[in-house]
């Protein structure tokens, strides 16, 4: 479960960034009051343009960026006072996650399963059982910068999963990915419900909410404009399509 | 877990062709591919200069009682025939040409001052843009001086001996090994320093901006490990890195020096075998860890700070002249170790690797040398550690 309460994040803008910006504001506000709640077995979705704060949203659940106030509860576990712990629970993956092109995938997998201290045995059983799911006994000695952009997704799928995590985080997962390709994402979305983990995910894609999220919010200019169940959403829109009703919603 | 990211990232490291290129192989053959080359080159110069046939053209030997002592010169001054020339503006011309090689010039009135007892000036003519040709013609005046002095001595009664009361006899007191140290001794800390820099610089970059660049760095900072444990593992990466090119470096030179016969004298050799002892070379990786890590820490904010690989390598690349700048100060026979100087960083590592050579390395000068290089060293892990944990550095 996640429990995010009145989260708020503000950045420091640098000289050159309040330049580029044109505004004279020494701080930029990210994300603003954001409360939501990501149920165990359900996935979440949050969905807004580009620069809503989505990202930023996802990297302080992911405890990358540390709130400037508010609270977060990864699997009951207070994530702003015990970010370590809360990341052994947190499974990250983003559209533009890269991996060490110089490693093979094995070598990857390895190399995470030790930094979140799975077991040896389970680890064997974990990458046996990703490898023949995801498919991947082909290419696990090649190097990574080898590899074809499917091959990879799937290797990141596999290090996200490799410590079996009760938390979910996709950051805009089938972003720059062809169809093929993001049907694996799908796929492993699909999969962590069924498995009762909780997923959440931002997109900008209505189509992928819609085929996927049980609940979502829509988020822009840092602020959430509507949460609810995804059933309610249909229920309630007010324009012909989802599409047109999360602009409206975003432009109202 | 800091073992766990240092693995993983030597391993990564070890595959970049780029750094195993600036960490190995350059080091490894640049002694042993520059010394080659100098000592061949400069041999060979020396060689065909001295071995070179030249003609000495001659103005205004009237008696030619100079022209005989030149055609009489002694074989190992290297080979050589007189032409009689009929003004001086011609010998001049052919020296320009390149027709002859050295051009003398008597005055005429040399029997006037002869006879008067006074100096005569004797003008030799050459192309000093050519290698040798000042020293051949120095040696063929202290012959002809040497038998004019003689002669005038004899005119005058007066013994020779006689006229200087007192010989100097010069000798040195310092130990061959001091001299090599003092002499010869700033180039093996400019090699380490250089080649410790230059170990630091790719691995530094990769392994902070590049992770930023390729995307990976957000994928670490969700695992649990902390933000310091990352750092020190690829802290320790980069100062492996360092540390290794200054060892190959260092192997290059004894490569050279051990096989490819670049120092002809045996006692010289000798001195070096007896200076590369296992407690000197352990005395010098001690004094140049600290400079390493300090290295690393001053390149790491730098790399965590930049954007790109671009961008981190047009920093840090002028940053290696400043620091190798005052390593060049043991290249100066004058500068010594003492309470000063050993509180300057780097030129303290010079100039005790110097010492430690010659054999003459205070063990307070050392402590100082070594205690500033560990602070220095501390404080750039502080910077490094502030400069990773900023969210704004880390991601781009």
């Amino acid at each position: 479960m996640i429990n995010v309460s009145h989260l708020r994040k503000e950045f420091e803008l640098s000289r050159q960034q309040q330049k580029e910006l044109n505004t004279s504001d020494k701080i930029a506000l990210a994300v603003n009051d954001v409360s939501f709640e990501c149920k165990a077995g359900k996935v979440y979705s949050l969905l807004g343009p580009n620069g809503a704060g989505k990202t930023t949203t996802l990297r302080m659940l992911s405890t990358i960026l540390t709130p400037t106030s508010g609270g977060i509860e990864i699997a009951g576990i207070d994530a702003v006072k015990y970010p370590q712990e809360a990341r052994k629970k947190i499974g990250f993956l983003t559209g533009s996650t890269g991996l060490y092109a110089r490693l093979t995938p094995i070598e990857i997998i390895d190399y995470f399963a030790a930094l979140y201290q799975v077991p040896n045995k389970e680890r064997d059983e974990r990458k046996k059982y990703l490898f023949h799911l995801l498919n991947m006994e082909d290419f696990l000695q090649k190097r990574i910068g080898k590899l074809s952009t499917g091959m990879k997704q799937k290797v990141s799928i596999c290090r996200t999963m490799i410590h079996d995590p009760e938390v979910v985080i996709f950051d805009e997962p089938t972003s720059g990915l062809d169809v093929i390709t993001a049907e694996n994402i799908i796929k492993l979305i699909r999969d962590c419900k069924d498995q009762g983990k909780t997923v959440i995910f931002s997109s900008h894609i209505m189509s992928e909410v819609d085929l996927l999220c049980d609940d979502l919010a829509i988020i822009h200019k840092g602020s959430l404009k509507y949460q609810g169940s995804m059933n309610d959403f249909r229920q309630h829109m007010e324009a012909t399509n989802l599409t047109e009703e999360f602009i409206r919603i975003v432009q109202r | 877990m800091i073992f766990t990211i240092f693995k993983k990232e030597l391993i990564d490291t070890l595959r970049d062709k780029r750094t195993m290129r600036t960490m190995l192989l350059i080091p490894l053959l640049v002694f042993p591919i520059m010394l080659t080359l100098f000592v061949n080159v400069s041999s060979s110069f020396e060689k065909n200069a001295s071995e070179e046939k030249i003609i000495l053209g001659v103005w205004g030997d009237r008696s030619g009682k100079y022209t005989k002592q030149l055609n009489q010169m002694p074989k190992g001054l290297g080979e050589m025939s007189t032409r009689s020339f009929e003004d001086s503006a011609k010998l001049k011309q052919a020296i320009g040409n390149g027709e002859i090689q050295l051009g003398l010039i008597i005055p005429k009135n040399e029997e006037v001052l002869l006879r008067n007892k006074v100096s005569i000036p004797l003008t030799w003519l050459f192309d000093a843009s050519e290698i040798g040709r000042q020293e051949r013609a120095e040696s063929y005046m202290n012959v002809i001086s040497d038998n004019a002095e003689l002669i005038r001595l004899k005119e005058l009664g007066v013994d020779a001996d006689k006229l200087h009361p007192l010989v100097p006899v010069y000798e040195n007191c310092a130990s061959d090994k001091k001299m090599i140290g003092q002499l010869a001794g700033g180039i093996l800390p400019y090699i380490f320093i250089a080649f410790g820099f230059i170990g630091c610089m790719y691995p530094a970059i990769d392994l902070f901006t590049g992770e930023k660049e390729r995307g990976t760095i957000e994928t670490l900072l969700t695992t649990p490990i902390s933000r310091w444990q990352i750092l020190v593992g690829k802290m320790l990466v980069i100062v492996s890195s360092g540390m290794l090119a200054a060892t190959c470096a260092l192997i290059g030179l004894f490569v050279s020096i051990e096989f490819l016969d670049i120092v002809k004298n045996k006692e010289i050799l000798d001195i070096v075998h007896g200076i590369l002892t296992p407690l000197f070379i352990l005395s010098m990786f001690s004094l140049l860890l600290p400079l390493v890590v300090f290295f690393a820490g001053v390149m790491i904010p730098i790399a965590v700070y930049a954007k790109s690989f671009k961008e981190a390598q047009s920093i840090i690349t002028p940053l290696n002249f400043v620091m190798v700048l005052p390593a060049m100060i043991g290249f100066f026979p004058g500068i010594e170790l003492n309470a000063m100087t050993a509180a300057i960083p780097v030129v303290n590592i010079v100039l005790s690797t110097k010492e430690l050579i010659s054999g003459t390395l205070s063990i307070g000068y050392y402590a100082i040398s070594l205690g500033i290089m560990l602070i220095l060293a501390i404080l750039s892990v502080v910077v490094s550690y502030k400069q990773f944990g900023k969210e704004s550095r880390i991601l781009n």
